[in-house]
């Protein structure tokens, strides 16, 4: 997180120097992507009937998997499982890490995208952050793509085609988790 | 055992392989002449209007016989990570920027430009991208462009600051960067410059001089309602008009062809009760144009939140003169990236999961079909004049 911080800092202090106060807040809404500030975002949400969209088939059989807590259901080495709805990429789960943990030998960046799915069990909408798990061995196993919320790269907080692998040491994109970072509020 | 019969039958094929040439030689009387060992394939200077480049998601790229149904692949370049090609007329070469690390993926990261030489595919020369900073996005229009009548490239830069690299082509170097904060890939404008599409829903455009510095810059009202009815990045041009499909289903014509910009009224694609049944553009390469300046694009029925990426099942076609549809065409399996071949004999690529199917622009009618080896999530087409 200091290492975060640090980055940020010099990225703001660069910014600062050479661009508007205008620009410089567009900017703010493509960087703060950090974990720590994400809830300020505005999110782009799924509704509650929305389905996850279609599922690679390279996803293979793999063995089930569970979270072992009936409050997060599924399996976390499908790309049905409910806080993928907006993944593209290959799942961690499938490559020694869970469904928000990397893989040994790999790296996390701390700079994300995000999105908002619908928990199943207790119909509670939640940001998750997909983080990217950087600098190790891809190889296509377990790739899904879900896009409920994804948004042209134009918007690139909300756009799942980016190799969110920054502020890492290899910026190889590996794999990708989603880590719950609270409940959505609700938009009227 | 199982050796043995292995081993007994590949003697008796042997033997009947003898006995089959022995009773056919005089039919030739003379041997196949010796072949010069050492040899190379050479490409034509001018590519086939029927070849076509296909990028599979920056990974491999790939030059294809897509017009005829013998020795399909002409020819590999290499790609790592998001790589992406660009195919220059005006000189005989072709540029494809990559990253690769030093140590595969880890090590010390290099973004580079290669020089191709079009009829060997020899390298022909190679620009170093300085900083790390080219955008690693699966490769797609918009991340790198032709300006200055092909003697500059811009390479779209993601940190997650946004910049631009210019590129010297002529002179292989690089003559500097240009921040867009706030915006997002680079679309080719006016005699020398780029426009951007910013998260404010605007269009940035940007007049380079002859040493790739900012001459002049404009920025539009917004226009790209990103909230609610964003416009795709994949766009096609018509007469010199780019057009964005948009995930609801309208068309966004913007007037790039001089430095003064004009972003002109869109249309809608879809009437109201088409738009009721849940038709919207979707998929990837999901524009695309030919020369009678009909305007394709990939539609898919019962579209929902989540749904614009997915193969589409039909291609609509338009005029954009009338603002018409003049023809709805029924893939014969569902697509994610279109593109037309130039010349006499149009053929509309589709890309279809692990298939490449040619249809005859004309009528419509499957042409043929052919596999994508290797093939795992996005492909994008360039089409060759």
């Amino acid at each position: 997180m200091a290492q975060f911080d640090k980055l940020t800092e010099k990225m703001l202090r660069g910014f600062a120097g050479r661009t508007s106060r205008r620009s410089v807040f567009s900017i703010l809404g493509t960087m703060l992507t950090g974990a720590a500030t994400l809830p300020l975002l505005p999110v782009a949400r799924a509704m509650a009937s929305e389905r996850p969209s279609s599922s690679d088939p390279n996803s293979g059989d793999t063995p089930p998997q569970s979270t072992g807590n009936p409050q997060d259901p599924g399996d976390p080495s499908k790309c049905d499982y409910w806080r993928y709805c907006a993944i593209d990429g290959s799942l961690c789960s499938c490559y020694g890490g869970t469904m928000n943990s990397c893989p040994p030998g790999t790296e996390m960046s701390p700079i994300t995208w995000i999105g908002t799915c619908r928990n199943p069990a207790d119909d509670r909408n939640y940001i998750v952050s997909y983080n990217d798990c950087c600098g190790g061995v891809p190889w296509g196993r377990c790739a899904c793509q879900n896009n409920i919320g994804d948004r042209p790269v134009v918007r690139p907080q909300n756009n799942n085609e980016v190799t969110w692998c920054f502020g890492t040491q290899s910026q190889s994109y590996t794999c990708s988790v989603a880590i719950i970072l609270g409940v959505a509020i609700d938009q009227k | 055992m199982v050796l043995n019969k292995i081993a007994s039958s590949a003697i008796r094929v042997a033997a009947l392989t003898s006995v089959c040439v022995a009773a056919s030689a005089a039919d030739f009387p003379n041997p196949l002449p010796a072949e010069p060992n050492l040899k190379i394939e050479t490409l034509p200077a001018k590519y086939p209007t029927g070849w076509a480049f296909l990028n599979y998601a920056g990974d491999r790229i790939e030059l294809r016989n897509v017009g005829s149904d013998s020795r399909e692949v002409k020819g590999e370049l290499q790609a790592h990570d998001s790589a992406t090609l660009l195919i220059a007329d005006q000189r005989p070469e072709l540029y494809v920027i990559d990253t690769v690390w030093s140590r595969g993926a880890r090590g010390e990261r290099t973004d580079f430009i290669t020089v191709y030489d079009k009829q060997t595919l020899n390298v022909a020369g190679e620009i170093v991208l300085p900083g790390g900073k080219r955008a690693l996005i699966t490769a797609m229009e918009g991340l790198t462009t032709f300006t200055d009548d092909q003697r500059m490239e811009l390479v779209f830069n993601f940190t997650p600051a946004s910049s631009v690299t210019v590129v010297d082509l002529v002179n292989r170097r690089v003559l500097g960067d240009i921040d867009i904060p706030g915006c997002s890939l680079v679309y080719p404008t006016g005699v020398r410059g780029f426009s951007t599409l910013c998260a404010s829903g605007t269009l940035l455009s940007i007049k380079l001089d002859a040493a790739g510095a900012v001459a002049g810059r404009a920025e539009s009202k917004a226009f790209n309602p990103l909230d609610t009815d964003p416009l795709f990045t994949a766009s096609t041009t018509v007469a010199g008009i780019r057009y964005f499909p948009s995930l609801h289903g309208r068309i966004q014509p913007i007037d790039m062809r001089t430095d003064d910009v004009k972003i002109m009224a869109d249309w809608p694609l879809v009437t109201a009760a088409e738009a009721s049944a849940g038709w919207r553009p979707s998929g990837w390469q999901l524009v695309a144009s030919d020369e009678s300046k009909l305007l394709y694009v990939l539609m898919q029925p019962d579209a929902h939140e989540g749904s614009h990426k997915d193969p589409a099942t039909e291609v609509w076609i338009y005029n954009v003169a009338g603002k018409t549809r003049i023809k709805r065409l029924r893939l014969v399996r569902p697509g994610s990236s279109i593109a037309i071949t130039h010349g006499t004999d149009p053929l509309l690529l589709v890309q279809a999961g692990e298939r490449l199917d040619a249809y005859d622009a004309r009528d419509g009618g499957l042409v043929r079909s052919m596999d994508l080896p290797g093939f795992r999530s996005r492909l994008q087409i360039d089409t060759l004049r």
